[in-house]
């Protein structure tokens, strides 16, 4: 039987086994919601309506599917089917307009499908309107769930266990505590077998050669320093001086110099584990246990949504100024070491790290970041999932509107 | 009571006061939860903002880590609150490129 641990005393031994809902294609999820995904903006509100309609139901939206081109497009097209296929959605209704072009629900459901799990593509159009649309997927929603409800969890390995890395709102505390406990819950993760999805490209500024070393093969490593330097770029071709946006106003408050200090505490979160591959945004993070990277901007919105597009259930977001931070779908765990944080944004603050400022072992905090995360996985809901903190599904864009 | 101070790596340049300080104020070092020397702050350094515990010349990497996050834009003294007003990031500098 899995250990409620909700208090957070630690046990000698780390739990080795999690409860999740084992999927066709191997995959786990951490949540069994029904997913209404919008394949255009015009789609949204009929998403919203079903959503609102049906207990257990995540709707997604979003302001884009429409005139976009090339890579951008392609972009939102693979972003939207990592959400469909992430374990988290047990099944999913996969609505939109009129004719898209590139980004069509048929299209998104045929991608979806091949996890096996069930998908159904609705057009407002063809299906008589918004209301009738509306009508029909509330019913197959309905049916859906009446399926996903009378699932029952499993016990399965961490290895099937894609724990997501993001930090936010960083300031001094940062480096030295919250990222440091993420960083033993990492190894942990990855030492049992399972896998951690590190982010944030802008953050890797500056500690290049430390990531690198990590890398199983040097070809990984060159990848890393590439990435990084193509995001510099990219900032350098703005003509302006970083500084302002990265740092943020609230890094530099919160006594952040430059972006090199930001990123050599953000890179604390990725502990000591080998870095086993490097991944562009919202790709799917293959099987191989071990620490993943993925090529995300510093944009935390924007950053989780790719880490949820490549297969995360569960993510830590380690924060020094406290956050409201929430992906809709993948359970999301903020945690910070800063104390004044800790008070002022108690409300969303599931696990607080500040006796790593009053002499406690980083092991003894990261212990219970680490209970957290196999505790929320198992089906403890976050704060912010409690208070349908759903703030943060936002696709990454590379193109114009056109 | 003096504020602590956190090191992070031995050599660096600088450490994080763990409160605010005053002008004057005694800042004791902490490297590796042992308690090292005490040292005045030349100015007020706020709430976990840093302090510089090794001299560094204009030009010169000022180090946390043990790796650089920035070069001193003038010359800092140990004591010094060290922030953007005294360190410069040396990447994403589209103003100078």
């Amino acid at each position: 039987m899995a250990r409620r641990n909700g208090t957070g005393a630690t046990s000698k031994r780390l739990r080795k086994t999690w409860w999740g809902y084992p999927r066709e294609n191997g995959d786990v999820g951490a949540r069994n919601y029904l997913l209404l995904l919008s394949g255009t903006l015009y789609a949204n509100p009929t998403c919203e309506r079903v959503a609102r309609t049906l207990r257990h139901s995540v709707a997604l939206t979003h302001p884009l599917g429409r005139c976009q081109i090339g890579p951008d497009i392609q972009r939102t097209f693979e972003t939207l089917v990592g959400h469909g296929q992430n374990a988290n959605a047990g099944a999913v209704i996969v609505i939109d307009h009129h004719r898209e072009e590139g980004c069509t629900a048929d299209e998104i459901a045929h991608e979806i499908a091949k996890t096996g799990k069930r998908v159904e593509a609705i057009n407002i159009r063809e299906d008589g309107g918004a209301i009738d649309a509306t009508a029909k997927a509330t019913r197959i929603g309905m049916e859906m769930l009446r399926e996903l409800t009378n699932e029952r969890r499993q016990e399965v390995s961490l290895s099937k266990l894609l724990l997501g890395l993001n930090c936010g709102t960083s300031d001094t505390t940062s480096g030295l505590s919250h990222n440091k406990a993420t960083g033993w819950v990492t190894d942990q993760v990855v030492k049992l077998g399972g896998r951690a999805l590190l982010a944030e490209t802008t953050e890797m500024m500056g500690g290049e050669d430390v990531l690198a070393a990590k890398c199983v093969r040097p070809a990984l490593g060159k990848r890393i320093w590439r990435m990084v330097e193509e995001m510099e770029e990219r900032i350098l071709a703005c003509g302006v001086d970083l500084r302002g946006s990265q740092p943020t106003g609230d890094n530099m408050e919160g006594g952040l110099t430059t972006i090199e200090e930001k990123s050599l505490g953000a890179i604390q979160k990725a502990g000591s584990a080998p870095i086993v591959d490097v991944i562009p945004w919202a790709k799917r993070a293959n099987r191989r246990s071990g620490l993943h990277v993925m090529d995300t901007p510093g944009h935390g919105g924007e950053s989780i949504t790719g880490i949820a597009a490549g297969g995360s259930q569960v993510l830590i977001f380690s924060t020094g100024g406290g956050h409201t931070i929430n992906h809709p779908l993948m359970s999301t765990i903020r945690i910070t070491g800063n104390p004044l944080s800790a008070r002022l944004q108690a409300d969303t603050t599931d696990v607080d790290v500040t006796d790593i400022f009053e002499g406690a072992p980083i092991e003894v905090a990261g212990r219970r970041v680490y209970d957290e995360v196999l505790d929320v996985a198992s089906g403890k809901m976050t704060k912010a999932e409690i208070l349908h903190e759903d703030n943060a599904f936002a696709i990454n864009r590379i193109g114009p509107s056109v | 009571m003096p504020v602590t101070a956190m090191i992070i790596e031995d050599g660096d340049n600088v450490a994080t006061c763990l409160e605010k300080v005053a002008k004057g104020g005694s800042v004791r070092l902490m490297l590796n939860g042992k308690m090292g020397k005490t040292l005045k702050a030349n100015q007020a350094i706020p709430y976990i903002h840093k302090i510089c515990i090794k001299t560094l010349k204009k030009g010169e990497h000022c180090m946390k880590y043990g790796l650089s996050i920035g070069v001193a834009s003038k010359d800092i003294k140990v004591g010094d609150y060290i922030h953007v007003h005294n360190i410069e990031s040396a990447r994403g500098r589209g103003d100078l490129a």
